[in-house]
């Protein structure tokens, strides 16, 4: 291959690797909202569920974000008497892990009072985005 | 902090990737040339320079794998030169992922030095171009493409289980 096109091939290389991980970057963390269709019970997460939310966070053990996404989400429920947070490994909890489809960890399931899932955040979590959707949760229950 | 579970600064691989990032691209520059049309015998094919320079990051990725994240030369040559110029770790990090990314990184090298002895056209070039997104991913994003490979085993035995 003749110099000008291995230059091409090599920049085009890093601008794809470049794409990759800035689209990584937006989309980790951020949560989605889900359809509300399908709910966890307190005896699959081995706790009562929280009066407000439960923050189910799946992990694994070869994981360096899990931790601080552990460290974030138990200081969200040390803050609050209605929210309660569950950490479980994807390597035991095997139902739970095939049922919601858990590809990447982190992920959270962001839980209303009766289990149903409210939304899900792939990634590390983020602070104010966890916040924002236990607000968006209250703010639900209120109205119904 | 036990011998079990080893913590390192989490700016060390990291810096460790970048190298590794570097010297992967510089295996597909010089890959390259030959790609399409690799040479006739497997002598002539492992002679090239892309496969010698490929063969030396598979030895680092094992030594990586099997001696620790933080036995690795890189490692060394952070604690030695990097880390004293930097502010001190927000938080260290278990050794276990990214030791477990160099197993990953060492599969693919290898399959990408079978593959360039076999004869296949652009086989070395796909492998370490997959390496170097990997690595890139690593130095640059903080993501760990490795650790993801560690899940999707976890869910392979998980499913088989079911």
């Amino acid at each position: 291959m003749a110099l000008p096109q291995t230059a091409l091939a090599l920049v085009a290389l890093v601008a794809f690797a470049t794409l990759l991980g800035l689209g990584w970057r937006w989309q980790n963390g951020r949560g989605r909202a889900t359809s509300g269709i399908h709910s966890v019970s307190a005896v699959e997460v081995g706790t009562p569920l929280g009066r407000r939310a439960t923050l189910l966070q799946f992990s694994s053990e070869l994981c360096a974000p899990c931790r601080s996404t552990h460290a974030v989400l138990a200081s969200l429920a040390a803050d609050s008497h209605d929210v309660v947070h569950v950490d479980v490994d994807v390597a035991t909890s095997e139902a739970l892990t095939r049922r919601f489809n858990v590809l990447q960890t982190p992920t959270t399931l962001v839980l209303d009072h009766r289990g149903v899932v409210r939304a899900r955040i792939g990634g590390g979590a983020r602070p104010d985005e966890v916040r924002a959707r236990i607000a968006a949760l209250t703010l639900a229950e209120e109205r119904s | 902090m036990t011998s079990q579970r080893p913590e390192v600064d989490p700016r060390g691989p990291r810096f460790g990737a970048g190298i590794t990032a570097v010297l992967l691209l510089v295996v597909v520059a010089l890959a390259l040339g030959t790609a399409g049309d690799p040479p006739q015998t497997v002598a002539a094919r492992a002679a090239e320079p892309a496969f010698v320079l490929l063969t030396v990051l598979a030895a680092l990725f094992a030594w990586g794998a099997f001696a620790g994240i933080a036995r690795h030369p890189y490692a060394w040559l952070f604690r030695r030169f990097v880390r004293p110029r930097l502010a001190p770790p927000a938080e260290l990090e278990n050794a276990a992922p990214p030791t477990f990314a160099q197993g990953v990184g060492l599969a693919v090298s290898v399959a990408g030095l079978i593959l360039h002895l076999a004869g296949v056209p652009y086989g070395l070039v796909g492998a370490a171009s997959a390496a170097f997104v990997a690595a890139f991913l690593n130095a640059v994003f903080a993501y760990c493409l490795g650790c993801q490979f560690y899940l999707l085993l976890v869910r392979a035995r998980v499913l088989r289980l079911g």
